[in-house]
């Protein structure tokens, strides 16, 4: 009963809900985004923010025809956050299963979660991609089962009823009578081996799952503390779970302005790019002459290389430090306005030895015939790198690309040191890393904001969460194999 | 409206084989001009590219790295054998008062806070550094040896406790050492709320704030670099059991061994080149243990207002670049110096024992 045509009418009901699905999202950022604008910050007092007061605040807020309390706008930041952290992966999981789903592939179980989904899109004021989740539901129905909506229904009670009988109905007994005294020793030691699987397996989950929460519970009491008001974040007995309404989104907005950590941010994501960019150059061209130029020396050169990856960084910071400074390069310790602060941070990470192994490997794993042919065909080392090998090895490059990320959103103490000499005009480059240790969240009355700190944190750590999940398989198996070859 | 379609697809049909004309006109005139300018260069002996040697090959692709490196990696090495040699080096203006061999290093060796315990505090760099590499090392393998084979032998929702145990490897260190110290407060921290669920009175009790014993604070930061160096570790040791050949559980299973000497005569023997690996990687890494200390402590390296420090090596070595001994970089040479020694004595011992015990 398999209809073709109901299929590719299915997946074109599909492409547009996500059509649909798109501007919800989009919907989503925007209204967030002109919220968390609105937001209103504590007054400023002899040049700082008054942040004591920022809890005690109870602003109201027109929004197009409505006046909502602090309280209500709360709540609304929230759902939409959540709306958004449920329909991206939703999103996306449906876009890559379109992409790669066969007609053989369609099941009742699709047509199921097409149901739940719309659910979930009803209940996030999507109304128009429920619609259309719903309608494309009958569609796979009719496509798997051959019902037209009508029959559909008549057949849902019928089946509800089939299904309880047969949880209702007990199990027969077995019937061991005719079996003799060894078989019924053997059937007893296969319900004892699995009686100890079974715990076995209970036992393996427990430990799983209290180490999987001792893993978790710092990134959970970041999110919470992070939205917490002061007194919330400061007292003896707190709180393990908030109310939507009582979430202070306002907090990340005082963190983003009044404590600069978007210029810090923005600094970050300089250096980021820039020198990731340059790794990435340096350590494909490097790799290749490793891994393909003959040269006289090459083994003693690559393993000179090696060794110096014992060596502690320190003993390079030490010097490199000297080299920036006003007695070489000059780039930082100058007088005000002629530092180079983002060459200081940037040119010395431009190149990695570990990464020019780790792809020098790589390289080595594609067969030697392939560049015997492209050079019998006239294609230049050049043109072979750039159109054979890259490609070949582009997963390993991108895992080098998201690691090289990583380690410039953890850079500390290189940025530290070389911000540390330029007083305050070095304050404006610090990294996001230096912020968090070094700005002072004490006020002037001594207390410490806890919950702008940990904001702060959040902050610094939310992205790289997001890059994390978007490309988890990238990442984990390139940690993975990256390990397996030392 | 069927013909105004069918005009418009066609027109753009039209259009859009010129515009792949044009480029293909494009791409053979271009090809035309090099073969021209190959067979000029041949005939009159000028052809460089084809007579290019290897080496000069291999050095245009390594340049943009050689460069860098050699100066940012070659020079600080050759570098830091000339400044330890240096007596009162100046930083600022460039200058020396005159030259010694092992004065610096005496200067370390002799300094009250790196291997000798200073007398009202107890402890010193090296002493702290030990400590952690001795406790926090052993610990993180084996459990992430325990987490893996536990991860190994499930199959519902393993990828998603993957997921969540390789959290640690992509935060900020300093961030979720912030959170870490936050959770650990004495009035109102987590852990002590925690404690007190459990039956044990620990409000007030001090981690890492004033009033904090030595070992309670060493506790937190042992426990902080567990956490944040366990998920590399599962990754790697994951990756490896799923590599080791099934014949071998097989053929176990057969003879019903027990799953404890599965675990001993099978799956450690043939991961052992992978453990002696994350061996020698985590307790170099735990030598330059430095960033969670910062994270948990500040700077100092140690709770306010104690009498105790809990300075690494690391540490000791940064105070005379930006601390407070700032500018004499001979001793910071010299102690980066004695921190490679170290770490090269271990690798090399670690070896040795290697040599009889790993089987590959």
């Amino acid at each position: 009963m398999m209809d073709k045509q109901l299929f590719v009418k299915s997946n074109k009901i599909e492409r547009l809900t996500f059509l649909f699905d798109i501007l919800a999202i989009v919907s989503y950022i925007t209204l967030f985004l002109f919220l968390f604008n609105k937001l209103e910050l504590p007054e400023i007092i002899n040049g700082r923010m008054d942040l004591d007061n920022l809890q005690f605040m109870l602003p109201s807020y027109d929004v197009l025809w409505m006046t909502w309390d602090k309280f209500q706008m709360n709540s609304i930041i929230a759902m939409i956050i959540l709306f958004a952290l449920v329909a991206v992966p939703m999103f996306a999981i449906n876009y890559k299963k379109l992409k790669t789903r066969t007609i053989y592939e369609v099941d009742s179980y699709v047509a199921a979660s097409k149901f739940t989904q719309a659910i979930i899109n009803f209940f996030s004021f999507n109304p128009v991609s429920a619609g259309l989740r719903i309608y494309n539901m009958f569609v796979l129905v009719e496509f798997v089962k051959g019902y037209k909506p009508k029959e559909f229904f008549k057949s849902i009670i019928p089946a509800i009823k089939s299904k309880f009988k047969d949880l209702t109905t007990k199990k027969q007994a077995e019937d061991t009578s005719h079996l003799d005294e060894y078989s019924l020793s053997i059937k007893k030691s296969i319900r004892r081996q699995n009686v100890t699987y079974v715990v076995r397996l209970l036992f393996t989950y427990l430990f799983l799952v209290l180490m999987a929460l001792l893993i978790v519970i710092p990134f959970y009491w970041m999110i919470l503390t992070s939205l917490k008001d002061f007194t919330g974040a400061t007292t003896t007995n707190p709180e393990f779970f908030i109310s939507f309404s009582r979430m202070n989104w306002v907090n990340y907005k005082v963190v983003l302005t009044e404590l600069n950590f978007g210029l810090y941010i923005r600094n970050t994501v300089i250096i980021a790019l820039f020198s990731t960019a340059g790794t990435i150059i340096t350590t494909i061209f490097a790799a290749y002459a490793f891994a393909r130029i003959e040269f006289k020396g090459r083994e003693l050169l690559f393993s000179i290389l090696i060794m110096t990856m014992m060596i502690p960084g320190e003993l390079y910071i030490i010097t490199n430090f000297i080299t920036v400074s006003k007695n070489g390069f000059g780039w930082v310790g100058m007088p005000t306005g002629e530092n180079q602060y983002f060459l200081a941070m940037i040119i010395p990470f431009v190149t990695s030895i570990s990464y020019i192994f780790f792809l020098r490997q790589n390289f080595k794993q594609i067969p030697e015939s392939l560049y015997k042919a492209a050079r019998v065909d006239g294609c230049s080392d050049f043109k072979y790198l750039m159109r054979v090998m890259v490609p070949i090895a582009s997963p390993t490059i991108f895992t080098i690309t998201i690691l090289n990320i990583f380690s410039s959103w953890n850079a500390y103490i290189w940025p530290r040191i070389i911000t540390g000499v330029g007083g305050q005009e070095g304050k404006n480059y610090w990294l996001i890393s230096n912020a968090l240790r070094d700005t002072a969240f004490v006020q002037d009355n001594g207390r410490v904001m806890y919950n702008l700190q940990i904001a702060a944190s959040a902050l610094v750590t939310v992205p790289l969460l997001i890059v994390f999940f978007t490309f988890r398989k990238y990442i984990m198996n390139g940690i993975g194999r990256s390990g397996t070859k030392g | 409206m069927a013909d105004f379609i069918a005009n418009t697809k066609r027109v753009l049909l039209r259009f859009k084989t010129a515009v792949k004309t044009f480029f293909w006109n494009v791409r053979r005139v271009v090809n035309n001009f090099k073969k021209r300018i190959g067979k000029f260069l041949d005939k009159h002996n000028l052809n460089v590219a084809s007579k290019f040697p290897g080496w000069a090959k291999a050095l245009l692709y390594l340049s943009p790295a050689l460069i860098v490196l050699s100066i940012f990696t070659f020079w600080p090495i050759i570098n830091s054998f000339a400044l330890v040699v240096y007596e009162n080096y100046n930083m600022s203006n460039n200058t020396i008062t005159g030259y010694t061999v092992f004065g610096n290093f005496l200067t370390v060796i002799t300094d009250e806070s790196f291997i000798i315990p200073a007398a009202h505090t107890g402890s010193s760099a090296v002493i702290n550094t030990l400590i952690i590499v001795f406790i926090s090392v052993p610990i993180s393998v084996l459990l992430a040896l325990f987490i893996a084979v536990a991860l190994n032998s499930i199959k519902p929702l393993k990828s998603f406790f993957q997921t969540i145990y390789f959290l640690p490897y992509v935060t900020n260190t300093i961030a979720i050492g912030l959170v870490f110290a936050y959770m650990f407060r004495s009035d109102g921290g987590l852990v002590n709320q925690l404690l007190g669920m459990v039956g044990i009175q620990a409000q007030g009790l001090s981690w890492v704030e004033s009033g904090a014993v030595y070992w309670r604070s060493m506790f937190v930061l042992i426990f902080y670099s567990i956490w944040s160096s366990l998920a590399f570790k599962i990754m790697v040791f994951l990756t490896s059991i799923q590599g080791i050949d099934k014949q071998y559980y097989q053929a176990a299973a057969i003879d019903a061994t027990p799953r404890g000497r599965i675990f001993t005569n099978i799956t450690v023997p043939l991961i052992s080149p992978m453990i002696f690996y994350i061996l020698v990687t985590s307790v170099i890494g735990a030598f330059k243990i430095y960033n969670a200390i910062v994270a948990l402590f500040g700077v100092s390296g140690a709770p306010p207002g104690v009498d105790y420090n809990l300075q690494s090596i690391v540490m000791y070595i940064y105070q005379f670049i930006d601390g407070s001994n700032a500018g004499n970089l001979s001793v910071a040479a010299a102690a980066s110096l004695i921190l490679f020694a170290i770490i090269l004595v271990l690798t090399l011992v670690q070896m040795q024992v290697s040599k009889k015990r790993v089987h590959y």
